[in-house]
């Protein structure tokens, strides 16, 4: 189907080797938890995001499996170490064939 | 058949349950409607962790609908092709104090004058000056194009005042505030003019201040209007909400922002 | 389910917590069962910070924090969040690694009633740790319907 929508990230533009860094993501999405009833007592189904996915130079650091009980608006703060400069990439997919991603550089001295 | 009765059998007891709370409430010591540097926003009675929300633009849930506002305020469209930027250029130029001074009344092209809040304002743009349909009150687009118009007003007073224009609005939307209402024959003014501070259901009752829309309302998991809560508030009550856009709506809106003249708008707010 | 809301918004109004119906810790006590297969969970090592009060429980921030050097040899490989109030008590997995530098997270979660939560964090040696936190969620006054 190919659903998506906006993700922002916060991380630095640059850091010393071996720094930890903290990156701060937020994905738009609001995560139907399928609990829900309309007014009339129809459920509404289940539509979340699944899985958060953080490559560096593709090579995976970090990844989150998401359930219904995330908030809406999923947003995850990590870290992860500065080892050489490049591109981190965070990628987010879910039901209904929904994919989202951003990139980030990160210069490394 | 079994599971209605269950249903109604609840919602008898959530009723007597809100019928207790309001006679606590009611029966505690009443106080006059806080005005000037006594007036707070709701903002302060919130937790830490939710003021932090709003704060951050990063972790503050609308900051998505100003995004999307941005893009709108940005798109052609109508049958002039036509976008909000082409007349407005940068909003934060052109729509500085704007959204601070609304509800007010406005002259349509035919030379009708109506109390229009900023949603109607921005469908009476889109009607008379870029040949597009109003968009569908409480729409996300609408909700979108509020939020991004009402953040360039944020840290600035409200600037809504009493003229011989807008008198009989005021006075309609001031009388709205003091009227019982619903079946637990309550008014606004019983809770938010004469008891803010104090507790109802465990939660802390505000001033009711309209410093912060479009909110994220926790509750709501969405970005919405004051005319949204205002609909809440009365469902709280057990009274039938009036709908959206609607005279009663419109003028204790007004009466609302007026209460609330010179205090700082938040916009987009987070609230629970 | 209509009795217990019951209960609930009586226990809201007025002011004491409420419990959490018996079967849903069943469930949350199976999920970690699932987790940690039949290795033991010792306590320690694991903070999980909620607020003690919730004011809605539809967006909680949460921070979670392991105490490991997180080197290659010793690391946390994954950190598991389970609410035993939810009614599904998985709520997120976080899959970190020796590159993460510090086992420290921050995200939101929704909780569906007061209760407890537990962070489950499976080491590179293969054991497992947890902590946990309680809250009280509270319900917003006004809502829709």
């Amino acid at each position: 189907m190919g659903k998506t929508s906006r993700t922002l990230v916060t991380m630095p533009a640059s850091a010393k080797k071996g720094d930890i860094i903290e990156i701060r993501i937020i994905v738009q999405h609001d995560m139907e938890s399928g609990f829900r009833h309309t007014e009339t007592g129809q459920r509404v189904p289940r539509d979340i995001i699944r899985d958060f996915l953080c490559t560096y130079n593709d090579i995976e650091v970090f990844r989150v499996e998401l359930h219904p009980g995330m908030g809406a608006n999923p947003m995850i703060i990590f870290t992860t170490v500065a080892t050489e400069s490049g591109t981190l990439e965070f990628k987010w997919t879910g039901d209904d064939g929904y994919a989202s991603s951003t990139t980030s550089q990160l210069l490394v001295t | 058949m079994s599971d209605q009765n269950a249903e109604m059998t609840f919602i008898a007891k959530v009723f007597v349950c809100c019928g207790i709370c309001a006679l606590v409430v009611v029966g505690a010591l009443a106080k006059a409607d806080p005005v000037g540097n006594e007036r707070q926003s709701s903002y302060e009675l919130m937790s830490a962790d939710t003021k932090a929300m709003q704060d951050d633009p990063l972790l503050n849930p609308a900051n998505f609908a100003v995004l999307d506002g941005r893009a709108l305020w940005q798109e052609a469209t109508g049958t002039n092709k036509i976008a909000c930027a082409a007349c407005h250029g940068e909003a934060k130029v052109s729509m500085k104090g704007v959204a601070a001074s609304f509800p007010k009344l406005s002259t349509s092209r035919t030379g009708g004058r109506s109390l229009l809040n900023l949603g109607g304002r921005i469908n009476q743009c889109r009607t008379e000056h870029q040949g597009a349909a109003p968009l569908a009150l409480e729409s996300k687009p609408l909700l979108s194009l509020s939020a991004f118009v009402s953040t360039q007003s944020k840290g600035m007073p409200i600037t809504v005042e009493r003229h011989a224009s807008n008198a009989a609005h005021l006075e309609a939307g001031e009388r709205l505030f003091n009227l019982r209402l619903g079946q637990l024959n309550l008014s606004c003014a019983q809770c938010h003019a004469e008891r803010p501070g104090q507790k109802l259901a465990g939660n802390l009752i505000p001033q009711a201040h309209p410093t912060a829309y479009p909110i994220y309302r926790l509750e709501w998991q969405s970005v919405g209007s004051l005319e949204r809560r205002l609909r809440n508030c009365l469902t709280g009550v057990r009274a039938e909400p009036f709908a959206f856009g609607s005279k009663e709506l419109l003028e204790l809106e007004l009466f609302l922002a007026w209460r609330a003249r010179g205090m700082p708008l938040e916009s987009p707010g987070v609230r629970p | 389910m209509n009795r217990r809301a019951f209960v609930f918004s009586a226990a809201v109004a007025s002011g004491l917590p409420s419990f959490n119906a018996l079967g849903e810790v069943a469930d949350a006590t199976q999920a970690v069962e699932k987790i940690v297969g039949n290795k033991n969970v010792s306590r320690g090592r694991v903070t999980l910070v909620i607020p003690p009060l919730v004011e809605n429980g539809n967006l909680v921030t949460m921070k979670v924090s392991v105490e490991s050097p997180m080197t290659k040899t010793d690391y946390v490989q994954a950190i598991h969040i389970v609410a035993e109030g939810n009614p599904l008590p998985n709520v997120v997995s976080f899959y970190l690694s020796a590159r993460s530098g510090r086992a420290v997270i921050t995200t939101r979660i929704r909780l569906g009633d007061s209760q407890r939560v537990r962070a489950i964090a499976h080491m590179s040696d293969g054991s497992f740790w947890q902590g946990d936190a309680s809250t009280l969620v509270t319900i917003a006054a006004c809502a829709e319907v």
